[in-house]
């Protein structure tokens, strides 16, 4: 199985001197092209600062990460944006939306940068995707007159828009109730057995169980990793339950 | 407490908080310069006045004079407390050389008198009467103050040597706009130059009560006096005095308006933005109780804070500058006698400028009230934003590139924000254009309709009426000359509504040779048309196709206005005509010629003025920027001014509105970054919205220019005699170079302005 993204022995440490501390401190990790995975993890423990990593978003401190063949590490910040504008997907738990722009616009805004006489193909593009998330009245709705479900779904529509490689969510459920959140979860699931690979940050036991592996972490490391069948079935309740017994036997 | 939060303040934000010390200091600066400079204008002029003693009521004449009947006319007269008349040895310019400067080009009227006996004294620099020694010679203040002479020079005079002992000022001919300079030698050395030069007559008079002084001119010129010559009173005296110093401290005092406007709308724009950016803390101090005056007070106390010191840093450096312009004022006027109390107006000025930037900021401070405390914490954003300009969508865009787009979305979508930007290009925009326009025109060569001149090359004006034959036959007889007319100016007695006389200048002569423009109406053709200078209409209430009275050797002639006319000259006060007339007294005879061959201007100026020595002979452009020259270059030099000034204003301006919305948009440009848009992506897109907002501002700026700037700029120029007004534009720096500077200095200051972008971390804006 092909790695889409590898993390190796990664340190990234913030504050100066005395006070510097290692947020992520020699995490190493492997994503496989067609995997859905999450990390669990109290406050402060490094899981977003592991995802922004990897994503190419912030830099580290020591370490390497490879994204399908490329050393992060070694290219400039022109390059990184273009990867991760055409090969990465993002979902925020906050709708990361641009106030002046309708939702349409919203979804189409990073695949069009480069493409602006493919306008047309672009919009019928984002309306396919709207249309599969379930707000496709939404298209000229301003970000202020949706609901938060609504918006994490646009903001799905958007990091599907390039195809891309691997699609990273941050707490994409956190600020959702429990209905939305798994309808979110529905659709992230299909996105991955459509062959996308998944990487979520949570601290919500429900959302974890619905991947197929888990690595949880505390103090900068990753401390114990959960293994679960990647088809869920009905077997979520016992799903959870394991990923609880997990977090209560490590302690977070 | 409230210390360590304005100190914390103020070093989160030293760039903008510099530029808003900038602003208000500059406006201080200028508001304290005003008022330093109108009570020192005032008191000098008041004590230049007072110690010359200046006549109440002055009436040149050339010509015959009857001494008799003024003496018994002042007798008469129960409010005349003073008369005297003091002779003006007129003499031409070639005639007078100061060291090593002769004042051939002059086309001043240089005269030499002795010192008066019983007022308008002449005095010198410390302000005292002059007492003159025989072989000493003083010498008006303008001369020094051009660098013509210098104390102790020789100057010769139709070739008699005297010393230059020193300089004089003059209450009545000091100003620039006063035609005449005189020139001070003693009694003995007078009468020595007497045969040298024409003798004019000052009839002088200092009344008991000078409120009565309309009374009087109307008693002066109903008796039939010796009226040969302009009127000027003390009134006009003053206002000629104080003129060109007033029209600094009027522009002075325009553009402190302009820069306290700016001021306020910068400390708006960054009050605005940081409200929006602590809306959550306003939220949370409203909703754990704190009340709205205290939370009011943290804000309130960083903006005192600011505006005390920019308004101290502004009072000295007034102080400073106060100096340089005040030299003028010393030169010809001498020192104020209210000095001290020009420094306690001046801090008076800047506690206004204080006051008004506290009272607007709590202005501003008003919209807490309508913060609610449970949206503020749940959103932290007011909620009633709308977005604009919903049809400009990006998926329907096909015109601009998707970075350009969003850059002018976010304008389009963040109207108010932007508006206080575009108002500053605005004001840019119209203050760079307007001086550039009225300098451009007043230098150019269609300017001359404005001053009641036609178009020849070159004008021969004398006030020996004996010897215009000569120069006409001359004229006549010179092969190089295409075409020429000769206009000669007399004074006439014009019937008045209430029965009395006054005085009007007539030109007659042939005035289809040389036309000018008229703003109503045409040319005199027929003998009983005249047309009016366009003060002179207005005085008089006369318009086209109206009747006026002259009375010509006792005898009534009715005249019908042809037309109106702009005149900047004599005062703006003329009348031209075509009847012949042989009795009133020639004031003088202008001989215009129109040369075949206009490379012979220079040599035929050289050749008719050593033929004609008693006349005065200039090349029409010459003469034209002899006489406006000192106006044209002070508006020239006030145009560039007004360049570097607003393109300081527009840099330092677009540099703190970046700055500021780089601050507030640090989410939306991590969000950016996030999906793949790189630090060249918003660049682009904050270069957008400057460009754009500048465009907008340059079209506008320009519009309101070419509209409302003509019309301010026709006012000024009325007020000396213009009627009609139209900008000459010159395309090329209006529409090309002032836009390009203006671009070139908006860019630089937004790629300054946005170097912070690039360094905005994603993770540190949108990690939850």
């Amino acid at each position: 199985m092909n790695k889409i993204v590898i993390g190796d022995n990664i340190v990234k440490s913030f504050g100066e001197g005395i006070e510097q501390r290692n947020i992520l401190d020699g995490v190493s990790v492997e994503i496989n092209e067609d995997e859905f995975v999450s990390v669990m993890g109290p406050s402060g423990s490094g899981k977003s600062t592991l995802m922004f990593a990897l994503s190419g978003m912030d830099g580290i401190n020591s370490g390497k990460v490879v994204f399908d063949n490329k050393d992060l590490s070694a290219i400039g910040e022109k390059q990184l944006s273009d990867i991760r504008r055409s090969e990465m997907g993002f979902i925020f738990q906050q709708p990361t939306m641009l106030k002046n722009l309708n939702i349409l616009d919203n979804i189409i805004l990073p695949s069009i940068r480069d493409n602006r006489k493919n306008a047309l193909k672009i919009s019928e593009k984002a309306r396919t995707l709207m249309e599969k998330v379930g707000i496709s009245e939404l298209e000229k709705r301003n970000i202020t007159q949706v609901s938060g479900g609504q918006l994490q779904r646009a903001g799905i529509c958007r990091a599907l828009m390039n195809s891309p490689k691997i699609i990273f969510g941050d707490e994409p459920t956190g600020a959702l109730n429990s209905q939305s959140a798994q309808e979110i979860m529905d659709i992230l699931s299909e996105i991955n057995t459509e062959g996308t690979a998944v990487m979520l940050v949570t601290h919500d036991a429900k959302v974890a169980a619905r991947t197929e592996r888990i690595m949880f972490m505390r103090d900068g490391k990753i401390v114990s990793e959960l293994k679960l069948p990647k088809s869920v079935g009905v077997n979520i309740d016992s799903r959870i339950e394991k990923v609880t017994a997990k977090m209560l036997e490590i302690g977070i | 407490m409230y210390n360590r939060i304005i100190r914390n303040d103020i070093l989160k934000s030293k760039a903008i908080t510099l530029t808003t010390v900038i602003f208000v200091a500059a406006a201080a600066m200028l508001v304290s310069l005003a008022a330093i400079l109108v009570i020192n204008l005032t008191g000098a002029l008041d004590t230049l006045m007072e110690k010359a003693e200046t006549p109440h009521f002055m009436q040149m004449h050339s010509g015959e004079i009857d001494r008799h009947r003024l003496t018994a006319f002042a007798e008469q007269n129960n409010n005349v407390e003073e008369y005297q008349v003091v002779e003006f040895l007129g003499m031409d310019g070639s005639q007078i050389i100061l060291g090593d400067n002769s004042l051939t080009n002059s086309v001043q009227d240089n005269g030499f008198s002795i010192q008066s006996e019983k007022f308008d004294y002449l005095l010198d620099l410390n302000g005292d009467i002059i007492n003159i020694s025989d072989g000493e010679i003083y010498v008006p203040v303008a001369y020094m103050k051009d660098n013509t002479a210098e104390l102790g020079d020789t100057a010769v005079i139709s070739g008699k040597e005297f010393t230059i002992a020193g300089f004089l000022r003059d209450s009545t001919m000091n100003s620039s706009l006063s035609a005449s300079k005189r020139f001070l030698v003693s009694s003995n050395d007078f009468v020595e130059i007497k045969d040298l030069g024409n003798i004019e007559y000052l009839i002088e008079f200092r009344l008991k009560d000078y409120s009565k002084i309309g009374e009087f001119e109307t008693a002066y010129a109903s008796a039939g006096l010796e009226a040969n010559g302009p009127t000027v009173t003390y009134t006009l005296f003053k206002t000629m005095n104080a003129i060109s110093d007033g029209l600094m401290i009027a522009v002075i005092l325009l553009v402190s308006v302009l820069v306290i406007a700016i001021a306020f709308m910068s400390i708006r724009f960054t009050l605005l933005a940081k409200i929006e950016d602590d809306y959550r803390e306003i939220g949370v101090m409203k909703a754990i109780g704190l009340r709205l005056s205290d939370i009011k007070k943290i804000y309130l106390a960083k903006y005192a804070v600011i505006a005390a010191a920019g308004s101290i840093l502004g009072f000295i450096l007034s102080l400073m500058f106060q100096g340089v312009l005040l030299e003028n004022i010393r030169v010809y006027m001498g020192e104020s006698e209210n000095a001290p109390l020009a420094i306690g107006l001046g801090i008076i000025g800047i506690l206004l400028v204080f006051l008004a930037i506290v009272a607007y900021v709590n202005l501003v401070l008003k919209r807490f009230r309508k913060i609610s405390a449970a949206e503020a914490i749940r959103f932290g954003t007011s909620k009633e934003k709308k977005v604009g300009a919903k049809r400009f969508t990006l998926s329907s865009n096909r015109v601009f590139s998707t970075n350009i787009f969003l850059g002018i979305k976010d304008v389009l979508a963040r109207k108010r924000l932007y508006g206080t930007m575009l108002l500053v290009l605005v004001i840019s925009a119209f203050i760079i254009i307007v001086p550039q326009n009225l300098y451009n025109t007043i230098s150019s060569k269609s300017f001359i309709q404005y001053m009641g001149i036609g178009s020849y090359d070159l004008r021969i004006q004398t006030s020996d009426h004996e010897k215009t034959d000569d120069i006409v036959q001359t004229i006549e007889s010179d092969s190089d000359v295409s075409k020429y007319a000769v206009l000669t100016t007399k004074t006439f007695k014009v019937k008045t509504s209430n029965e009395s006389g006054e005085n009007m200048k007539v030109e007659l002569g042939d005035h289809s040779a040389f036309p000018i423009e008229y703003s109503v109406g045409r040319a005199p053709v027929r003998d009983d048309e005249i047309a009016l200078s366009a003060i002179n209409a207005d005085e008089m209430s006369k318009k086209v196709g109206d009747v006026i009275t002259l009375i010509n050797e006792g005898k009534e002639k009715e005249l019908k206005v042809s037309g109106i006319y702009s005149d900047v000259t004599n005062g703006g006060k003329t009348a031209k005509a075509v009847f012949t007339d042989n009795s009133a007294n020639v004031m003088w005879t202008i001989v215009c010629v129109e040369l075949s061959d206009k490379s012979f201007v220079d040599s035929k100026v050289l050749g008719y003025s050593s033929e004609f020595d008693f006349a005065k002979t200039s090349d029409i452009n010459e003469f034209v920027s002899q006489t406006l020259g000192s106006t044209i270059n002070s508006v020239e030099i006030a145009s560039y001014a007004a360049v570097a000034v607003a393109l300081v204003i527009t840099t330092l301006v677009t540099l703190l509105f970046m700055k500021m919305l780089v601050a507030k948009d640090r989410y939306s440009i991590a969000v950016m970054k996030a999906f793949g848009f790189t630090n060249s992506d918003i660049k682009v897109q904050y270069v957008s919205r400057s460009v754009f907002v500048l465009i907008v501002g340059i079209i506008l700026g320009t519009l309101l220019a070419n509209t409302v700037g003509e019309i301010f700029a026709g006012a000024l120029i009325s007020s000396f005699g213009a009627s009609t007004f139209n900008f000459a534009v010159n395309p090329l720096s209006a529409y090309l170079v002032s836009p390009l500077m203006m671009i070139s200095m908006v860019l630089i200051a937004t790629v300054i302005g946005i170097a912070r972008a690039g360094q905005i971390k994603i993770s540190e804006n949108i990690k939850e």
